[in-house]
């Protein structure tokens, strides 16, 4: 029996080859994006879960905003972590980490650039699960020890086993290193990129950590991790430790977030790296949930909608004996065959796409027997749905009365069409709530790329590199001039300046200090704010607008400069509303004194998601020890062809001045607009699956227009013998179903509204939801309802009456 | 083998009762050959679809071997009707996507017959039919009279003891026809009771009685032998 459903259904599908395709192909694309979005999901939710990771919390910084505390620095002091060790006995175990984002390894001849490193604590093994595959722990207390990833280990050493292997570090001057361990490489699920660790101890042997070894409550430079025990109230120690004052400032407090946590949920000033953002995860969730609901839904109707032209089939099948529970199992098993296509189907387009989502967000999810588990239980969610979407077409079909089905004389039932009705209507709601976030998101990202920056980042490309041989600050400062006047000479370079950072590079190259005694000579102590150096000409170079002032001039090197440029938005907060009267005024931080030489138009450092934050530029060469870090060229509006050209040059010139070096270079605009690659990408996403949502509908719709039409196929044979015209058999079929998307559309506007406008209080800068935007969708959605009835309105108002007429 | 007495059907609209069969009342015995003829809308269909209990009648009573059946849901109807009564209709009524054989072998299918002894089966009555050479066609690639010889296979694979014929010719030529009407005489000389309803004298001769309809009444009853 099982083998003659199978046979009939087979024969069924394909005999049927549009409606199974469309079935099929509908289903499988939509199975395999939910199956692709659940996979970058649920990677987003793997980070930091390790073993043990339940007992791992993070240390980061409130400070008072307003009377509140917000959470304002992920990193903390040095003595942050020993004190709470010793402090709260929950805390077993801390670590301090010393993030550096980048360091230059010198093995002989061979020179790597290595990001995501730090300086840690050997406790670091006792509280990550990452353990040393080679080398012993004990000497990793020693200063200038580094223990490598397997990979390093290889790049450096080749096969060669590393463990006792020499080399250096340079910056500036070289560092000795010894290599006393190798842990497998990190899984790439973590917030804390690890590459390398250095010994703690090494904080006071080398010269690039200054008086960071110092132990003090002034300089929050470190990662705390604490390992806490296993049956800890996490609350209540939470409460002593934001209680707690050992810092010994009341502006600011300790504060503890699970490590699980840390990827989807913090977004705070000087994170190790951008996180990921849960709003968006949940977002696509109830996307892949969606999406899977509607292709369901359309299942039903689709196979609702055949099942009548199988009327007689049922038919015969009664009267040969079948009963109804028979035929439920046979209508059961062709939707589970068909499924069961739509599945294989499915994994093959998912293996397919893989690695084009990949490319495109940047992940390396796979689906293999290792991550199954993951998928299983919406393998079982799927199942069910099959299940349930098969059971109405089921019991539609097997409640044919024998007789009049064999007489092809099936009339559905009002409540049958009012439901079916409903399942189309609620299609079109969450396709026009999926159409109106779709055009909201990139209405914002446009909005975001259209916004005056205040800086015009056009054609400057960022220079730096590591310069492997040792000098002395006033060398270096020489040599970086005789590059910028060498540079000036190609012919295509409009200008050349150097600065310590550059907007859209983050946090990585600025400063943040707290305290400043504005020109009124009272001290703001917990006044936050953003500085870097650049030299005189880079406001020129930037084409950075003064509304009052000007820049500072030019300085010899090795001479201080005490001349200071500030946005706007800072002079606004020291009381200024009219800039030109804080120009020449003294302002001191540091321990020193600046004067303002100027106030520039505020602009945009960081992406358009945050505010702008008060910010101070000055000519602080010699707080950098004579190196700005990036030159900046300004090359002349030119053909995209010829930049390659171009950077060959600027490269030859680089390796002129700095014959022993590495060379780095960055286009500012692109760099900048990476910040909304996130977004960028979400919107592409959000866009790719709202089409599939439509292409859903349109089938759904699609499918109910024929069951209609077969339904009134007599109705539409008499209206035609009595004179109707083919636009008014047309306009009568079309009018019920966009009665409908029209109700469906009134009910999305509020929702869609309601969830955007949330959606779009993450950016500091957003876009009005325009009213256009509510209409473009609405007649997105009517369109593509007239489409999918007309097809076979048409085909159906064209139709010989006769033929209609005589079936009868 | 058929009693029915005052059976009584209606066709409600919501404003209009139409009374398809009128206190109907006869008789058909075991191994007997039945016409029933009458003008278009008398009720006859109505009255198979009731015999064969595709349908149920709204008053009276109607025994089957004795058994009273009126009041029968789908669900007991159903398990009387595949072991006791075939149907042969005027349209064939043939499963487009099924071959041959699977057509004939699907009545013992719902009764639960081994496919071992299927086979056989449908093979024994393809033979008998004279169709075994066109088995493994589908509906669509027989003429109309192989279709019907088809639509008989399965009406008598699951040996019924009951045949209903709606117009069993109705779509064929006389020819064609014929070879139809011969075989239902074989299988009612074998033992089969067989009820035919027909528009057709020539066709109603080849039966024992020919019973009248009007109006939902029976109007007269011929007895031929």
């Amino acid at each position: 029996m099982i083998k003659n459903y199978f046979k009939i259904a087979f024969r069924y599908l394909l005999k049927n080859k549009l409606y199974s395709f469309l079935n099929i192909l509908g289903l499988a694309l939509d199975i395999a994006a939910f199956v692709i979005i659940i996979l970058n999901v649920s990677y987003e939710r793997s980070y930091d879960k390790f073993d043990g990771s339940e007992q791992v919390f993070r240390i980061y910084m409130d400070y008072k905003e307003g009377g509140n505390f917000v959470p304002g620095d992920a990193q903390t002091y040095n003595l942050t972590g020993p004190t709470l060790k010793k402090e709260f006995p929950e805390i077993i175990e801390q670590v301090r980490l010393y993030r550096l984002e980048k360091v230059t390894f010198v093995n002989g001849e061979k020179v790597i650039q290595q990001p995501n490193g730090s300086l840690a604590d050997e406790s670091y093994f006792r509280i990550f699960d990452n353990p040393l595959i080679s080398g012993n722990l004990k000497d990793f207390e020693k200063p200038n020890t580094l223990i490598l990833t397997s990979t390093l280990a290889e790049k450096l050493f080749g096969k060669d086993q590393a463990v006792g292997k020499n080399l250096s570090i340079f910056d500036g001057s070289s560092t000795p290193m010894e290599v006393v361990g190798v842990i497998k490489d990190i899984p790439q699920n973590t917030h804390f990129k690890t590459n390398y660790l250095i010994s703690y101890s090494t904080i006071n042997t080398w010269n690039r950590m200054g008086s960071n070894g110092k132990p003090n409550w002034n300089r929050n430079n470190f990662f705390t991790y604490v390992k806490v025990a296993s049956n800890t109230d996490i609350a209540s120690l939470q409460k002593k430790i934001t209680g707690s004052d050992f810092e010994k400032n009341p502006h600011e407090r300790h504060n503890i977030e699970a490590i699980s946590d840390i990827h989807l949920h913090s977004n705070k000033p000087y994170e190790a790296e951008a996180n990921g953002s849960n709003s968006r995860v949940s977002f696509l969730s109830a996307i892949a949930f969606i999406i899977l609901i509607l292709s369901w839904l359309n299942y039903v109707n689709l196979a609702t909608a055949k099942s009548l032209e199988r009327s007689k089939e049922v038919g015969i099948r009664k009267v040969a004996g079948a009963q109804r529970s028979q035929l439920v199992f046979q209508s059961l098993g062709e939707s589970l065959l068909l499924n069961l296509f739509a599945l294989l189907l499915a994994i093959g387009l998912v293996y397919l796409m893989l690695p084009l989502f990949n490319r495109f967000v940047g992940k390396e999810l796979f689906l293999g027997l290792s991550n199954l588990t993951i998928i299983l239980p919406f393998l079982g969610f799927i199942l069910l749905g099959t299940l349930l979407s098969g059971l109405y077409p089921a019991m539609v079909i097997s409640g044919f009365m024998p007789i009049r089905a064999l007489k092809g004389k099936v009339i559905a039932s009002r409540s049958g069409i009012n439901i079916r009705k409903g399942l189309i209507g609620l299609q079109f709601f969450a396709t026009a709530v999926l159409i109106i976030g779709t055009l909201v998101v990139s209405q914002q990202i446009q909005f975001l790329r259209a916004q005056p920056l205040g800086v015009n980042l056009d054609q400057i490309v960022a220079l730096n590199g590591e310069i492997l041989e040792k000098q002395d600050d006033s060398l270096m400062g020489e040599k970086a001039s005789v590059l910028e006047s060498e540079l000036l000479q190609l012919p295509f370079v409009d200008g050349v300046t150097q600065a310590k950072t550059y907007p859209g590079d983050g946090y990585d190259n600025l400063s943040s200090t707290v305290g400043i005694t504005f020109p009124d000579g009272i001290e703001r102590e917990r006044q936050l704010f953003y500085l870097y150096g650049a030299k005189s000409n880079y406001f020129d170079v930037m084409n950075l607008n003064f509304i009052a002032g000007k820049g500072y001039a030019p300085v010899l090197a090795g001479i201080r400069n005490f001349d200071i440029v500030l946005n706007e938005t800072f002079a606004r907060i020291m009381g200024f509303t009219d800039p030109s009267e804080i120009i020449g005024k003294t302002v001191k931080f540091w321990g020193e004194s600046f004067r303002v030489s100027g106030v520039i138009a505020d602009y945009h450092h960081f992406g358009l998601k945050n505010k702008i934050e008060p910010l101070i530029i000055g000519n602080l060469y010699w707080a950098y020890g004579g190196s700005m870090d990036n030159v900046l060229v300004k090359m002349k509006a030119i053909g995209l062809s010829s930049i390659d050209k171009n950077l060959v040059q600027i490269k030859q010139k680089w390796k002129d001045v700095f014959p022993q070096s590495t060379f780095n270079y960055t286009f500012l605009d692109k760099k900048f607009e990476a910040q909304y690659l996130e977004d960028t990408k979400f919107g592409v996403a959000f866009q790719l699956f709202t089409g599939l949502a439509i292409f859903i509908a349109g089938l759904g719709l699609f499918g109910l227009t024929s069951y209609t039409i077969l339904q009134r196929k007599k109705e539409i044979g008499i209206r035609r013998v009595s004179g109707a015209s083919v636009l008014q058999i047309f306009t009568l079929l079309n009018k019920d179903f966009l009665k409908l998307v029209g109700f469906s559309f009134i009910l999305a506007v509020p929702i869609a509204w309601y969830v955007m406008e949330k959606w779009l209080q993450e950016f500091a800068y957003q876009t009005k939801l325009s009213w256009w935007i509510f209409i473009l969708a609405g007649t997105a959605a009517f369109a593509v309802a007239v489409i999918s009835v007309s097809f076979q309105a048409i085909k159906a108002a064209i139709a010989n009456p006769v033929k209609s007429l005589r079936t009868e | 083998m058929i009693k029915i007495t005052n059976l009584e059907k209606y066709y409600k609209t919501e404003e209009v009762q139409t009374i398809a069969l009128n206190k109907l009342s006869f008789e058909v015995k075991e191994g007997e050959f039945a016409a029933i003829m009458g003008p278009s809308g008398c009720g006859k269909s109505t009255l198979l679809n009731i015999l064969g209990m595709l349908d149920d009648p709204d008053g009276g009573s109607y025994l089957f071997n004795g058994i009273e059946v009126a009041g029968y849901n789908e669900r007991k109807r159903a398990q009387l009707r595949k072991h006791n009564i075939g149907f042969v209709f005027q349209s064939f009524n043939l499963i487009d996507e099924l071959s041959v054989f699977e057509n004939v072998e699907l009545p013992l299918i719902y009764t639960g017959v081994k496919p071992a002894e299927r086979k056989e089966r449908v093979h024994a009555v393809l033979e008998k039919m004279q169709i075994m050479h066109r088995r493994k066609h589908f509906p669509q690639q027989l003429s109309g009279g192989q279709q019907q010889r088809v639509a008989v296979a399965r009406a008598v694979v699951n040996n019924p003891k009951i045949i209903l014929a709606d117009e069993p010719t109705g779509n064929l030529d006389s020819s064609n026809g014929n070879e139809v009407m011969d075989l239902l005489t074989e299988l009612n000389e074998a033992g089969t009771t067989i009820i035919m309803v027909t528009h057709s004298e020539h066709d109603a001769k080849f039966s024992h009685r020919i019973i009248r309809m009007l109006d939902g009444q029976k109007v007269t009853e011929n007895v031929l032998v």
